[in-house]
């Protein structure tokens, strides 16, 4: 009786790095990531998640993009809070998913500088057919401007550690200066002061 | 010994994470069907329920009741995925696993909004 609940002991035993797998793989990018306190790929995602659906479902703008695509342009979001966090990484996962919904159209304004050169190539190096060259003057100005806010209240105390995190993402009408929409995702965190790594 | 066997088995199958429970919501013009299936063998203490699909203009409204039948807080996770009318996965990882905390008895509603208006149906997956 002894010796099987010895062999079932090791077996299981030997299950526990089975699920782990070997030192080094490949993990679920989408997953719930809980290595530190700090900012994450899960924060990114939900963000990104939450903002676009409340964007996406908002009435008015339903009704606007059911018949036309709107050309939008993405400004810088203001980081307030005290960690460094790529902003522009969440505003590109927004961007991408409200392209690939097939709603909006965005103006790129970090690729003006390379199109300017482009430009000046196809015109003034003698090269390009001037027939065929891409006319001046042509391009469509952004109807409408993304930009936002991300800020963070931390709390501690000897043991736990509090973090939240506030982002709001605004939608201005560039023609009227009207605010069209303005959404907000929330994050709490809480964690044991021991295995804050921040 | 006699309690180092059960205590092996419960960090052996906690080391795994795996989906609790399915919740599939097909449309098909008028006629919905909804099919929740549960993966846990051992009393499970989330439960989907009034899985539900509107419109936001001509895109796929998705919302679920995430219930919990224990008396203590959980924390899980949740993603949706979603289907085209043939049945093919629509922007393959365009939601994360989604982090919720409920407390005991309660019920939580989570919404999502399809990435295109290809998307008919939709599937919830929670993990606990």
């Amino acid at each position: 009786m002894k010796l099987i609940r010895t062999i079932i002991l090791i077996s299981t035993l030997a299950l526990l790095p089975a699920c782990g797998g070997p030192a080094i793989q490949y993990g679920d990018a989408t997953g719930v990531e809980t290595t530190s306190m700090g900012f994450g790929s899960t924060d990114l995602q939900t963000i990104a998640a939450k903002l676009v659906d409340d964007l996406l479902s908002f009435p008015p703008i339903t009704q606007e993009t059911m018949t036309r695509r709107p050309v939008v342009f993405v400004d810088t979001i203001k980081n307030k809070t005290t960690e460094h966090i790529d902003t522009e990484s969440i505003t590109d996962t927004i961007q991408t998913k409200l392209i690939q919904s097939g709603k909006f159209r965005f103006i790129d304004m970090t690729a003006v500088k390379a199109m300017q050169a482009q430009f000046d190539f196809q015109s003034d190096s003698g090269m390009v057919d001037p027939m065929k060259a891409v006319a001046f003057g042509k391009q469509i100005g952004a109807e409408y401007m993304l930009y936002g806010n991300m800020s963070s209240i931390v709390k501690r105390d000897k043991k736990n550690q509090d973090i939240y995190y506030k982002f709001s993402l605004k939608l201005i009408n560039m023609q009227s200066g009207i605010l069209e929409w303005m959404g907000e995702k929330e994050i709490r965190k809480v964690g044991k002061k021991g295995f804050i790594a921040m | 010994m006699r309690y180092l066997l059960p205590l092996a088995l419960v960090l052996a199958l906690a080391g795994c994470s795996s989906v609790n429970e399915t919740g599939t919501m097909t449309l098909s013009g008028d006629e919905s069907q909804q099919i929740i299936e549960s993966n846990s063998s051992w009393g499970a203490k989330l439960h989907i329920s009034d899985m539900k699909a509107g419109q936001a203009g001509n895109l796929l409204k998705a919302q679920a009741r995430i219930k919990n039948t224990s008396k203590k807080i959980v924390n899980f996770n949740y993603k949706f995925k979603w289907l085209d009318k043939n049945d093919f996965e629509v922007a393959v990882d365009s939601r994360p696993w989604t982090p919720m905390s409920i407390t005991g008895y309660e019920a939580k509603t989570v919404q999502a909004v399809a990435p295109n208006p290809s998307v008919t149906s939709y599937k919830i997956l929670v993990q606990n």
